[in-house]
């Protein structure tokens, strides 16, 4: 399974100039109109790193395997009011949380 | 060798044709013109007129012509043209099927593959019909891609800078704008948006409505009257174009009717100033949504390199005007604002068939698709709210899908509505499909169903829809598409089209059959109008001439006719060349 990172070929310490550039050489060799999967995977991982909100929110939220927009959405979608979401999927989503590894990055981070 | 495939700007007022040869991009010229108006219409003999020729019909006989038509594509309208109702698609088919044969001229082969252009702004509806219309032509439309990303992909090409550019593209019936990004060799779309009613006819319909009011004053309505009306439109249209050089325009029409026995004559006089007055809304409007662009590719108006002006309406100076207050630089327009979004379909075209052009396109929608479902509306339970899918601005092509769940126990079907537009009541978006998912599993309420939305490059919408629990995809027709053909009624409205120009039903007009005095006769005229732009106008005026001469010949087969001709400009092109 290849992390954002490794799909555009930078270290998670990379700034949002060598993201980006890294990006736009990928996307000038693999143009939208050549291969379109090839072209969507590198877009998304772009877009799940390209600046510090979305870094975060990936490092947050992300566990391999499990889409956490799916399951934040059956959480928080009108019925779960009256119907609580099952368990497992709770408990999935608890586990997707990893928030003193992500705290811990985001601190000694320079700014 | 591959096969050529040509670039289409199909405007509301002009359209053209581009073609990129061994890397160089060329509007094609058509007697020495390159700009075909977008007008469609049938002459005495009942012959169909495509351009100059119907432009200037449209003044005697309005009945028989058609203009603008660009203005109707999508919708489910009808024209009249000479007593016979036709769609939009098929009048646009009609403009198509002319610029074809002017590339095919150009090329000396028969060409079946274009990249068409589409304002930014136009909706899932109004690109299905702009698709339909290259069916009907007789052309596999490769590609759409959005007009003003088309400029940016001319202005884009070249020195590896970056920079960023907002595209004002101000057409006879759109406008678009788009913050475009470039670097890198790639032409990045950052954001779009537009109003896809609203152009130059708008700024012509202001001026007839001020003629039009001035007659009035004089006990003068000629409102019922289509040939006084044309008049006054056509005249309307030329004082706008003066008043993007001086500042008073004559406006004069005489013998425009008769009124009670006596001839009208229009005199009347319009100031710069005032004719700014009248469109200043419109104006006010274009600016307020390239602040909207902006805010979508979250930047500001000083973080823009570059303005480009695209569309003709652009030479209106009030607007360059403007540009220069809101951003205090002027304006770029170097590349011909009418010939522009023609030579980046071409590159476009180029690109998709493997040439190399040393950029890549990434283009975004300028519309958030969702669908509707049960949820809140101001705090209160509200059965249509607006559930987006793909948001505006996301990149081509996209794919997104979102869980959905039946609210009742045993329920065994969903009604499913894509809507098109930003308001959180979806019935204030525009809906562009509906499809019923039948056959669900007998289970309570709580049963999981995925709606799947793909918005492929041409910025056309994909729907499927899947039941979690039985894995099963349901088939899906969207059956309220509103101007959506079925594949036979594209087949009948295609020989409807054909026979208009007088061809069978297989109708391909061979090349092979041509003598080899037209083809040379074809070859010359290239050769004459690459030489165009560095001679005299003196000298242009009289190639033009007999190049109309031999296109006349050319046309009804008359090789001995085109001897003379032939060896005129053979001369002129000698003497230019020595």
């Amino acid at each position: 399974m290849n992390s954002p990172y490794q799909i555009l070929g930078v270290t998670e310490r990379a700034s949002d100039t060598e993201i980006k550039q890294a990006y736009l050489q990928l996307v000038k060799d693999n143009p939208p109109d050549r291969d379109q999967q090839r072209f969507r995977q590198i877009q998304q991982a772009y877009e799940t790193i390209k600046d510090d909100d979305s870094r975060l929110r990936y490092a947050l939220f992300h566990w391999p395997g499990i889409e956490f927009d799916e399951l934040l959405g059956h959480a928080f979608k009108q019925e779960g009011v009256t119907k609580p979401m099952p368990a497992d999927d709770f408990l999935k989503l608890l586990s997707t949380i990893s928030i003193d590894k992500t705290l811990a990055k985001n601190f000694i981070k320079p700014s | 060798m591959n096969d050529i495939i040509i670039g289409i700007d199909l405007g509301t007022t002009n359209s053209e044709v581009a073609i990129v040869e061994s890397g160089k991009v060329t509007v094609i010229a058509d007697a020495g013109k390159k700009i075909l108006p977008s007008f469609v219409g049938i002459d005495d003999n009942g012959e169909i007129l495509v351009g100059e020729t119907a432009c200037n019909q449209y003044l005697i006989y309005p009945e028989r012509t058609v203009k603008s038509i660009k203005r109707l594509m999508g919708q489910d309208a009808q024209v009249a043209m000479a007593g016979q109702a036709y769609t939009p698609q098929e009048i646009s088919a009609v403009i198509l099927k002319r610029l074809k044969a002017i590339a095919e001229n150009y090329a000396g082969r028969t060409i079946g593959k274009a990249v068409i252009t589409v304002p930014a702004y136009f909706s899932d509806a109004q690109r299905q019909a702009t698709h339909e219309a290259g069916q009907i032509a007789g052309l596999e439309v490769v590609r759409m891609i959005n007009e003003p990303t088309a400029a940016a992909l001319v202005y884009g090409t070249g020195p590896d800078e970056a920079k960023r550019m907002l595209v004002y593209d101000l057409g006879g019936g759109t406008f678009d704008v788009s913050v475009v990004g470039v670097q890198a060799g790639v032409v990045e779309v950052l954001s779009s948006h537009g109003d896809n009613h609203l152009g130059g006819d708008d700024f012509d319909q202001q001026i007839v409505d001020y003629i039009l009011e001035h007659l009035k004053q004089q006990g003068i309505d000629i409102t019922g009257h289509s040939k006084a009306m044309a008049r006054v439109t056509r005249a309307a249209e030329k004082a706008k174009l003066v008043l993007s050089d001086e500042p008073f325009a004559q406006i004069e029409e005489e013998y425009l009717l008769e009124h009670q026995g006596t001839p009208i004559h229009l005199t009347l006089e319009l100031a710069r100033s005032a004719y700014e007055d009248m469109i200043a809304d419109y104006i006010n409007a274009t600016l307020d949504a390239a602040h909207i662009a902006l805010k979508g590719a979250k930047l500001t108006a000083s973080d823009i390199d570059e303005i480009i002006l695209v569309g003709g309406s652009t030479r209106t100076p009030c607007i360059r005007e403007r540009l220069f207050d809101e951003f205090g630089f002027e304006p770029h327009g170097e590349v011909d604002p009418d010939l522009c979004v023609a030579m980046g379909a071409a590159m476009q075209a180029a690109m998709i068939n493997g040439q190399d052009i040393g950029t890549v396109l990434v283009d975004v929608t300028p519309y958030t698709y969702g669908t509707s479902a049960l949820g809140y509306l101001d705090g209160m339970p509200y059965p249509y709210q607006f559930i987006p899918i793909i948001h505006k601005n996301s990149v081509l092509p996209v794919h997104k899908s979102e869980a959905f769940m039946t609210h009742q126990d045993g329920q065994r079907q969903v009604d499913v509505r894509i809507y098109q537009g930003e308001d959180p009541d979806a019935l204030n978006n525009i809906e562009i499909g509906e499809f019923m998912i039948e056959g669900l599993l007998d289970v309570p309420a709580g049963n999981i169903i995925t709606l799947a939305l793909d918005l492929d490059l041409n910025g056309i919408l994909h729907v499927s829809a899947r039941e979690k629990a039985s894995g099963k995809e349901k088939t899906i027709t969207i059956n309220n598409a509103i101007s959506r053909f079925a594949a036979e009624e594209l087949a009948d409205a295609k020989q409807r089209i054909d026979g208009l120009f007088g061809e069978n039903a297989d109708g391909e007009e061979g090349f092979a059959s041509e003598s080899a005095a037209a083809a040379e006769a074809r070859q010359l005229i290239k050769k004459a109008e690459s030489l165009f732009e560095t001679v005299s106008s003196e000298d242009k005026e009289d190639m033009v001439g007999l190049i109309e001469t031999i296109v006349a010949a050319l046309e009804v087969g008359d090789d001995t006719g085109l001897r003379e001709p032939v060896e005129r400009l053979n001369d002129i092109i000698y003497y230019l060349e020595s």
